[in-house]
């Protein structure tokens, strides 16, 4: 499939995705704790942490599915609680897994997602053919979501976010099952992607992949940034060699690394 | 291990009442209409026990142990249950002997609001005669095990059917046929005790002598032979309910065991359908969100059941008829009666309209990120329910007008089933933002996240349903006046007035409807969706 540039809409000095002061509570505790978040356009940005870090819900907030406790988030220009549409035109999301319609096929989901964007449909059969082609998912086309393999679903979601190129993509664990094949081709796919203008936000564990891509990385931990750097910079202020080695360093993981079970300690009964 | 499941379901209990603010306020609500039921059952059945004597009696208590088991079993197949059963696909990955998990799962099952009626009513059986308690209580401990475990095998072997994409597709039809079936037998029990009594009914329809052969009659015959002081009997009727019940969490076993190692997916369909695609150049987003909905009327299994509702309604009144009910015999020749399809089809509107975004399950957080104005996406949903509403009033209609030989309505039909429609999706479109009911997750047991649905929505929705029925009273008076008093309103008026009522109460509602979407689209999606 051949992309030509991305009509991103913001002025490069802007950022293209941000949040002011973003908190969001659940009960008493803090998912989400005064985040100050500002993506430049055309970066590929990494968003790290642990398991419950607040990743998953800032990207939920910024793109209005959860309201927050205070502060705002907004794509561009606009801030996704007073303009939502505009915000919405401006996006691509690779949901959770079974957020997906299960019982559209693979091609009904693309085309219904490239109509709710209002993509022609000459330009959106042709991208949806281009895609299922490129994501080898043509076979199985006329198959259900729901019946799709965990792989496929992830090939299939990622599809969907990006059939209306939309100027800001929010990742959440896209290469989760995909086959190596089809992983580098995702992976090269979304590089062109932001060397065309795109802004890309990847919500990852896989710390190989988001060394390899990521143009910045912002490491996330009890709902407040830790650190935000590129991948280099990252690991010259950390004093390691890797990104996985900065990220385990800034979340505090060398301590649970020198934690031991006594019972674990002996060969398996 | 049996402690450990019944301390976990009633764990799960507890903690879904702390955390669901629905649950918390509706609970107590459902525990006082099934402890009033309960209540009510069980002083009938007293009274029943105290006034029979003998023969009469016997067959009175062996057909009441076979309805109540039937009523067990079926009715959580029918509507969804109450009760939030334990996944075993949850506990598939887990070391526990099968044996175990099976006797664990009763136990849990034994742990829900609905069982205060089953063991209200064995309770007042083993209380009617306390000199035959030693039969009579452990008979009455079978019977519930035997109907616990019925019924939870049933609802797995339904689950397990549901696995796969044709089994989802047949069960719809099974579980019209239990829902057929149950009213038929309901129409057959109360004309004939309607006709001649408890007693008489009971005599002349003999049940008891089959005891050994009917799984819930034997802990019944084991009763009243305990009763009549027949020991031996009583004892062997025992022996034979305890065999059954045995047999029955074998063949559960089996059935989970089945389950738990095959996998859920089916292979892809013969054709791919490649060639879907959008006809129009440029799509408006209700048209886009209405073809959408007509898919997932047609795909998605409960949908499709909400839907076949009509043939339920024309299956029953077959069934009544078939079966002697003079009762809706009499509606042959009714001229009137095609203008009772709005009234029926309203009856299938009312869970697709009042629960519009709860249909979406999960992918409402998908719907929602796309780029789509609220109001759009709510007139998109109604365009397809009105479409799909009116097709079934119409195809009732003439099946009405064929049934009564009276074609004369309807043409007033169409308009009077506008105007009805109007005011369901007007109240159903503020029902579903307000309180969105969250359904069972797609794939996994239907059955597992039942009062996922939340009491609270429940509770809410049957208000809607009244107000609904006050929004209809003035042109259902109009309709009457029209076609029952001979023609006192013209019929152009009555129509004109059912379009304009509708349409009123429509667009009012729309014009809300979207501003109150606006505002909670993350309330909707986080009531909906299953994490």
């Amino acid at each position: 499939m051949v992309i030509t540039s991305i009509d991103h809409p913001f002025d490069d000095a802007a950022p293209a995705v941000w949040t002011r002061s973003l908190v969001r509570r659940f009960g008493k505790k803090n998912a989400v704790d005064g985040l100050d978040l500002a993506v430049r356009p055309g970066e590929f940005y990494g968003l790290l942490g642990q398991n419950g870090a607040g990743k998953t819900t800032t990207i939920r907030m910024i793109v209005g599915l959860l309201r927050p406790t205070s502060g705002t988030a907004g794509i561009g220009e606009f801030d996704t609680w007073k303009s939502p549409l505009e915000v919405k035109k401006r996006i691509g999301v690779l949901p959770e897994e079974f957020n997906l319609y299960e019982r559209l096929t693979g091609a009904e989901l693309l085309d219904f997602t490239a109509a709710m964007h209002g993509v022609p449909k000459k330009e959106a059969v042709a991208r949806r053919d281009d895609l299922l082609g490129m994501l080898d998912l043509e076979a199985d086309a006329g198959k259900l979501v729901g019946d799709y393999s965990r792989g496929m679903r992830k090939k299939i979601a990622l599809a969907a976010a990006i059939i209306a190129r939309p100027p800001v993509l929010f990742l959440d664990e896209p290469f989760e099952g995909v086959d190596a094949v089809s992983a580098r081709l995702i992976r090269r796919l979304l590089s062109r992607y932001t060397e065309l203008g795109a802004t890309i936000v990847f919500s990852s564990h896989e710390m190989h992949l988001v060394e390899q891509l990521c143009t910045r990385i912002g490491i996330m931990s009890h709902g407040k940034l830790l650190v935000e750097d590129t991948p280099e910079g990252l690991c010259r202020a950390m004093g390691v060699d890797t990104v996985e080695d900065a990220f385990i360093a800034a979340v505090g993981g060398e301590d649970a690394e020198k934690k031991t079970l006594a019972w674990f300690e002996s060969s398996p009964a | 291990m049996v402690r450990e499941l019944a301390g976990l379901k009633a764990r799960l209990f507890w903690n879904g009442i702390r955390a669901d603010r629905q649950r918390r306020i509706g609970l107590p609500l459902i525990t006082a209409l099934v402890a009033w039921l309960a209540w009510s059952l069980a002083t009938g059945h007293a009274d029943q026990l105290g006034s029979l004597a003998g023969a009469a009696r016997g067959e009175y208590l062996a057909w009441a142990a076979l309805i109540t088991f039937v009523a067990w079993v079926a009715l959580p197949v029918v509507v969804f249950p109450l009760d939030e059963n334990l996944d075993p696909d949850q506990l598939a990955t887990l070391p526990i002997p099968r044996p175990r998990l099976v006797a664990g799962l009763v136990a849990a099952g034994l742990i829900s609001v609905p069982v205060i009626a089953l063991v209200a009513l064995v309770g007042v059986t083993v209380a009617h005669r306390p000199a035959a308690v030693l039969v009579s209580l452990p008979a009455a401990v079978v019977y519930v095990v035997m109907a616990v475990a019925g019924s939870q095998a049933f609802t797995t072997l339904m689950s397990a059917v549901f696995h796969t994409r044709r089994g989802r597709d047949l069960a719809v039809f099974l579980i019209m046929g239990i829902g057929l079936s149950s009213f038929a037998g309901y129409q057959m029990v109360r004309s004939a005790v309607a006709e001649m009594g408890v007693a008489g009914a009971a005599l002349s329809h003999p049940l008891d002598h089959l005891w050994w052969l009917l799984p819930p009659v034997a802990p019944a015959h084991a009763v009243t032979a305990a009763w009549a002081g027949r020991w031996p009997t009583a004892i062997s009727a025992l022996v034979v309910a305890a065999a059954w019940t045995l047999l029955i969490l074998v063949a559960w076993e089996r059935v989970l065991r089945w389950m738990l190692t095959t996998p859920r997916q089916e292979s892809a369909p013969a054709s791919a359908r490649r060639k879907v695609g959008f006809s129009r150049g440029r799509w408006e987003v209700p048209f886009i969100v209405a073809r959408k909905e007509f898919r997932f009327y047609v795909r998605d299994p409960r949908q499709r059941l909400v839907w076949t509702g009509t043939v339920i309604f024309v299956g029953l009144a077959i069934a009544a008829i078939v079966v002697g009910a003079a009762s809706f015999a009499q509606f042959r020749d009714r001229h009137w009666l095609p203008m009772i399809a709005p009234v029926l089809v309203l009856m299938v509107g009312l869970p697709i309209a009042l629960n519009q975004f709860g249909w979406e399950r999960n992918a409402a957080s998908y719907l929602f990120a796309l780029p789509a104005r609220p109001r759009a996406v709510i007139v998109g949903k109604n365009l397809a329910a009105m479409t799909g509403l009116l097709a079934e009033t119409l195809f009732l209609g003439c099946l009405l007008a064929w049934f009564s030989s009276s074609w004369q309505w309807m043409p007033l039909l169409l308009p009077v089933a506008i105007g009805t429609i109007c005011c369901l999706l007007a109240v159903g479109n503020l029902v579903s933002i307000l309180t969105p009911l969250r359904l069972p997750r797609e794939g996994t047991d239907m059955f597992a996240q039942a009062t996922e649905q939340g009491l609270l929505a429940l509770v809410s929705q049957i208000v809607s349903f009244f107000v609904i029925g006050l929004l209809l009273v003035l042109p259902a008076s109009f309709t009457v006046l029209t076609v029952k008093f001979g023609r006192v309103l013209s019929p152009w008026l009555t129509g004109a007035f059912a379009i304009g009522w509708g349409a009123f109460w429509y667009a009012l509602s729309l014009a809300v409807a979207g501003w109150l979407l606006h505002r909670r689209v993350p309330e909707v999606v986080g009531w909906v969706q299953v994490y």
